[in-house]
């Protein structure tokens, strides 16, 4: 497809950049185009992207803009129903205000970024993260050289607007094509916001998406955090989510990975503030030829910081899966309690899953926990199904359908709730089996 | 002699689990409208014994034959044993967490109802059913609910199958020391749901270790299993026999049997 490397392709598409409008937005752009042609992309090498197939990735066409070109109409039936939500959607990484809800609601403020950064670059500039130089950012540092366009969500300080936000990327190209995106999410202090956000891919072409995101939570603040992956068989994604937590703040994660050719996904969690809090629930499926490849680095730093993940993932035909997940708690943070589970099921003999849990501790007076299993379905359980004359393929759904029901159960919205748990049982393999199952 | 009225005829059948040989030529004959009890002490043999017949993974039949119903027993899958009418009660009911209790039920009489051609109950027609039978068990509507089996107490596991055994009205029950673990109210309860099911066109074999569910459900034959094989039958008298002699009298009295 690309003769080019996508390094190669990246600084060539650095060299065709519009010019930016202010020197400071000129020189972090120039400075993340070097970062990435002195040190590349990650590879197998890295430590924390050693199970990634990095070659799969290199076939999408770096440097390209996409063009839009898909039947938007099939965008409404593929989106999750959230009664009341502020619809806000992101085409190829650009906000789409045709799209979205235009109405504003107090204390909610949805921001172009693309049109900020052209008529206020300081205060775009402001909000954006300036990743690191590190191999675990190097993503996000190619959404800081490339990237023109996102969406700032700001809930102001001590509101609560009533109502979800659906956040909705969408990913239209009908030819090959990598697109770059940056979010902004933060809430004031005492601020509460439920965020639904979908990834979906309309048509079958090979595109990537790259997604920066920062989230800040303010002091009290609490954010529920749906993430819904559902693209199309050829689609990927690729994305960094940076969150800071001020003192007891809440933030509540709800990752449902069951779609796309490739999913990366970084989370970087900084628990900063007193007895801020994260629930971090994962539930990924990888079946068929598909890939999902899950980091998360969450960082105890205040007193009395509480981390609570939950991760479960799923791999079937030849697909493979893979969790890093590293807590560490620091010094500073006395009394803090966090616990980590990672559960894996394999349930053909293709599938492959990596699952390193990781803690590290540098204090006394802490709760601690984790544990990962990777295995196959129970034996004893599926006996016990077939013995009531229930088929063996059907029980087998039944009981993979199970393992993800806690999770499915803990889901913000009831709506949202059901609607997940049908892409969940549809998503399984032999799906009409457990049709109907509650 | 007649076969008419011959559910069940086990021959000579001789099952490995692993290197151990654990059946070792066992003949079994049940009809229609009885109930067998099975006694043994541990070890002898009795779940693999019932876990054969339903079709228990990791059990290998070294030679012998096992007849239901004039087809050959061990030649069919489980599921295929379970929707011709034979029902196992599991000693140990397995908890599976995110399963519904009422959606195993429900696919449970379905998939039987489908294999005899049956039309399949509809959602209303089930629950309506299943909670006459729920109030037969003295069983509580929130346990349905409930993952199957899932934080249940023993007595309530045990209800459960009697509870599943009633509503899919097998041919053939086997219960697995279903009255193990149960206090005496469970124990009443237990036996009056296996009781209610006693019928002229059904068996039942219970596999017990001590005879106390005997004095609630009343065999009409009692066998003794030891080393893999029935060494002794007898009636309902050969059950307080054991009670009062204990399992060491037959071992020596082995070779008088």
């Amino acid at each position: 497809m690309n003769a080019a490397s996508p390094i190669d392709r990246i600084a060539e598409a650095g060299r065709h950049l519009p010019p930016a409008r202010v020197p400071e937005w000129s020189r972090r752009r120039d400075r993340a185009l070097a970062v990435l042609a002195a040190h590349g992309l990650p590879d197998r090498r890295d430590e924390n992207w050693k199970y990634l197939d990095h070659a799969r990735i290199a076939e999408y066409p770096f440097g390209t803009e996409p063009r839009a070109s898909a039947d938007l109409a099939a965008l409404e039936a593929r989106l999750l129903p959230v009664p009341g939500a502020v619809r806000v959607v992101l085409m190829d990484g650009r906000l789409d205000p045709g799209l979205g809800t235009a109405t504003a609601l107090a204390g909610l403020e949805v921001v172009d970024l693309g049109e900020l950064i052209v008529r206020e670059p300081e205060t775009a500039l402001a909000l954006l993260r300036t990743p690191g130089e590190d191999v675990d950012d190097r993503y996000a540092l190619l959404a800081e050289a490339l990237s023109a366009g996102g969406v700032v969500i700001r809930v102001a300080g001590g509101r609560d607007i009533g109502a979800p936000v659906q956040l909705v990327h969408v990913a239209t190209a009908a030819e090959p094509s990598v697109h770059q995106a940056r979010v902004v999410v933060q809430a004031g202090a005492g601020a509460r916001l439920t965020l639904v956000e979908q990834f979906v891919a309309l048509g079958t072409a090979a595109t990537l998406g790259n997604l920066a995101a920062d989230v800040a939570l303010g002091e009290g603040a609490e954010l529920t955090h749906l993430r819904l992956h559902q693209h199309g068989p050829a689609a990927a994604q690729v994305e960094t989510w940076s969150v800071r937590q001020a003192a007891r703040s809440r933030y509540a994660q709800h990752l449902l990975a069951l779609g796309g050719r490739l999913l990366r996904s970084n989370l970087r969690l900084a628990l900063e503030g007193r007895a801020a809090a994260c629930r971090l629930d994962g539930l990924f499926l990888a079946d068929g030829e598909r890939q999902v490849d899950l980091l998360t680095q969450v960082a105890h730093h205040g007193e009395c910081t509480v981390t609570a993940q939950d991760y479960r993932g799923i791999a079937g035909g030849r697909g493979r899966g893979a969790l890093n997940g590293r807590i560490t708690v620091h010094g500073t943070a006395r009394g803090a309690d966090a616990s980590q589970s990672s559960r894996n099921l394999l349930l053909t003999p293709l599938a492959e899953i990596n699952a390193r849990p990781q803690l590290e501790i540098h204090v006394d007076d802490v709760q601690c926990r984790h544990g990962a299993t990777i295995g196959t379905l129970d034996a004893a359980q599926l006996f016990y199904l077939v013995s009531r004359g229930i088929d063996p393929a059907a029980a087998r759904a039944m009981l993979t359908y199970a393992f993800c029901q806690d999770l499915l159960g803990r889901l913000p919205l009831e709506p949202v709730r059901a609607a997940a748990r049908s892409l969940v049982a549809a998503a399984l393999p032999d799906r009409e089996l457990i049709e109907g199952s509650a | 002699m007649s076969d008419a009225g011959l559910i069940l005829d086990v021959r000579d059948l001789k099952v490995r689990a692993g290197e151990r040989l654990i059946l070792d030529g066992l003949s079994l004959a049940v009809r229609a409208g009885e109930v067998h009890a099975i006694m043994g002490p541990n070890g002898s043999g009795k779940s693999t014994l019932t876990g054969v017949l339903a079709g228990r993974p990791g059990l290998d039949v070294v030679s012998g034959t096992a007849t239901y119903l004039g087809r050959d027993l061990l030649a069919m899958p489980p599921e295929e044993r379970a929707r011709e009418g034979l029902f196992l009660a599991f000693q140990y009911p397995v908890e599976i967490p995110g399963v519904n209790n009422v959606y195993l039920l429900k696919a449970a009489l379905n998939a039987q109802r489908r294999h005899r051609g049956l039309p399949e109950l509809d959602a209303f027609e089930f629950l309506g059913l299943v909670k006459a039978k729920l109030a037969a068990m003295r069983m509580d509507e929130g346990l349905l609910n409930r993952g199957v089996n899932e934080g249940f107490s023993g007595g309530e596991k045990k209800r459960n199958e009697i509870l599943q055994m009633s509503l899919l009205e097998p041919t053939l029950a086997l219960l697995d020391e279903t009255d193990s673990g149960l206090d005496i109210d469970a124990l009443k309860v237990v036996a009056d749901g296996v009781n209610a099911l006693r019928s002229p066109a059904r068996a039942m074999v219970l596999v017990t270790h001590y005879q106390r569910l005997l004095d609630h459900v009343v065999p009409d034959h009692v066998h003794v299993l030891a080393g893999g094989r029935i060494v002794r039958s007898g009636g309902r008298e050969l059950a307080l026999e054991l009670e009062r002699r204990g399992y060491d009298w037959l071992r020596a009295g082995n070779a008088a049997a």
